[in-house]
């Protein structure tokens, strides 16, 4: 395998529980040194993909290949340079942080270099038995035991699941910094704004299809601006929603919100035959994207891609 | 809160020996299932080594020679006059075979299931960790928890025949009595993995597995009672273990103890296929 080539390689992957069909047929790549997202409803089929990455359920057809290796065949080559937060950390309450810590390291086979560190930037608490922890805390401790090992590529379900919106701020800035370092990440999630802020690139599953993969700023570019307009004459709704590049009009205490597409230029010069009291422009939130591609039935969505 | 940037120059994990750290942490969690056997054995042989000069002066042959008696402890001797013999009747006979190899096939069935359970197998099937390791370790920890109760009872028996004068105990047959119980165990342990292998609750596994020896120590029993029913013996595990004999009577069937060995492989064999054949669950 050399540098240039896609780090995680998911083709035709196909997996059924008896006659339920939940992944049909995705296919995607992961670049090297890239934080992937990899997004979707609830029931979508991102835990299962990701499972099925480990080696922890078996896909009906189709391969998935990591850093070269088959995801099955070559599971303990591969696991030697994987680490691995689950969707729903849950840990043996009799144990103690330390202890499990400890569990852990023994298993991979490896000192925890990065534990130090990671103790100290999200502040956890590893002498009391884990019982006693909240989500939040069993959380911190999944994120230190992916990463403790210094782990090639990092697969992450949901990893800002039941952190405080302070600490989701900390671990973006540290999964950008391992992005710096040279780890390629692969993460789910269905809080929009996490991906946002940390993804180059992004796919969106729903009902184990994949609706579309894309570059998390051209996602932006396609969510063009939300406007609101406050006129001193009389303007219907159904005239500015025929606006260029203007869509989803709703008005709002004598003011009219709406997006647009696109230029502006060409909507200013249609505005300017009214009289413009206020005029207010902002990039659109990305979730209205995501929302999209999760509430439109496939058919109408723009054309499913591979990467 | 403290923010530590990650130096850009990490030295590379130095590689750290794995041991048998599974077969550790599932003995560690079983520790009051295998305290709670331990605690009855030794108070068991406290009891016997204690009462015997009382029960010694007692009578009791008609009665421990009976075949109501024969039933329960599932061998009938001819003389129940010896410490060694009260001691088998206590202590190795099908009655306490139940009870032992239940809390092993019980050990062994809930291991696996609680690692589902308390969310753990999928952190350590993401680790370089075969599956047939996974399992044979967890396996491996129930023989453990039986060598253990097995070191226990040969313990108990010896502080028990301090207080008895006279005690004639042949050690040899003794450890013979021993290595059969441990068979048992070890048949325990191969169904309760069988069991632990395809269900995800723990309690379901133990329960069912401890089931399996419990339905043997009644076929046992029913087998023993009645010539029409002696067919039951012959298929299940009870009647191969003759610790009670061995003990008390100092004869054995040289090759009943593989048949039990043989079993719990076939079982243990057959639950690491299943195990390694299956989708494991997220709950």
């Amino acid at each position: 395998m050399t540098t240039q080539d896609p780090v995680i390689v998911i083709d035709n992957f196909h997996k059924s529980y008896g006659k339920i069909q939940a992944v049909k047929g995705i296919s995607m790549r992961v670049e090297r040194g890239e934080i992937f997202g990899f997004l979707g409803p609830n029931g979508a089929g991102k835990t299962t993909t990701i499972r099925c990455m480990l080696d922890v359920i078996r896909p009906t057809s189709g391969t998935l290949r990591v850093l070269g290796l088959d995801a099955q065949r070559d599971k303990m080559e591969l696991h030697r340079r994987i680490g691995y937060l689950p969707g729903d950390v849950r840990l043996p309450g009799q144990m103690t942080g330390k202890q499990i810590i400890n569990y852990f390291s023994r298993l991979q086979g490896l000192k925890p270099v990065l534990l130090n560190d990671l103790l100290a930037r999200f502040d956890v608490e590893i002498k009391r038995p884990l019982k006693g922890y909240s989500k939040g805390m069993r959380q911190k401790i999944g994120i230190v035991l992916a990463f403790m090992c210094d782990p090639e590529i990092l697969i992450l379900d949901e990893p800002t699941s039941g952190l405080d919106p302070l600490l989701q701020r900390t671990f973006n800035e540290f999964l950008l910094q391992e992005q710096q370092r040279g780890k390629t990440i692969f993460m789910s999630s269905h809080i929009m704004s996490d991906v946002e802020k940390v993804c180059q690139r992004v796919a969106v599953i729903r009902q184990g299809e994949i609706v579309t993969i894309e570059e998390v700023e051209k996602l932006r570019q396609k969510a063009g601006q939300r406007v609101v307009v406050e006129f001193g004459d009389s303007v219907s709704i159904d005239e500015l929603s025929h606006m260029p590049g203007v869509s989803n009009v709703t008005s709002h205490n004598h003011a009219y919100h709406f997006n647009v597409g696109g230029s502006m230029d060409a909507l200013i010069k249609a505005l300017s035959r009214h009289e413009v009291l206020r005029l207010q422009a902002e990039e659109a939130p990305l979730e209205e994207v995501f929302l999209q591609f999760y509430e439109i039935p496939q058919a109408e969505t723009s054309t499913p891609g591979t990467r | 809160m403290a923010t530590i940037s990650v130096s850009q120059s990490i030295a590379a994990p130095k590689k750290r020996a794995r041991g048998l750290i599974i077969t550790r942490v599932s003995f560690f969690n079983a520790k009051t299932l295998l305290a709670a056997g331990a605690f009855y054995i030794l108070l068991i042989a406290l009891v016997v080594g204690l009462l015997f000069p009382t029960l010694s002066s007692v009578n009791l042959g008609a009665y421990l020679t009976s075949n109501a008696v024969a039933g329960l402890v599932g061998a009938k001797l001819k003389d129940v006059s010896s410490f060694s013999a009260l001691l088998a009747l206590e202590l190795y006979s099908s009655f306490y075979a139940l009870i032992w190899g239940g809390i092993i096939a019980y050990m062994a069935g809930a291991s696996l299931p609680a690692t589902i359970e308390n969310g753990t197998i999928d952190l350590a099937l993401s680790r370089p960790i075969s599956r047939t390791r996974y399992f044979l370790e967890l396996w491996f920890s129930a023989v453990l928890g039986a060598i253990f109760l097995s070191l226990t009872t040969a313990l108990s028996v010896w502080i028990s025949a301090l207080f008895v004068q006279n005690a004639n105990i042949d050690w040899g047959w003794l450890a013979i009595a021993e290595l059969i119980e441990l068979a048992l165990m070890f048949l325990a342990s191969g169904i309760g993995m069988l069991f632990g292998s395809f269900l995800n609750a723990s309690r379901a596994a133990g329960g069912a597995a401890f089931g399996i020896i419990g339905l043997a120590y009644l076929m046992n029993t029913l087998g023993t009672l009645s010539d029409k029913l002696t067919w039951m013996l012959k298929i299940e595990p009870l009647y191969y273990t003759q610790g009670i004999q061995a003990l008390a009577e100092h004869s054995i069937t040289n090759w009943y103890p593989a048949v039990l060995v043989v079993a719990g492989l076939i079982c243990g064999i057959a639950g690491l296929v299943i195990f390694n054949r299956r989708d494991l669950p997220t709950t």
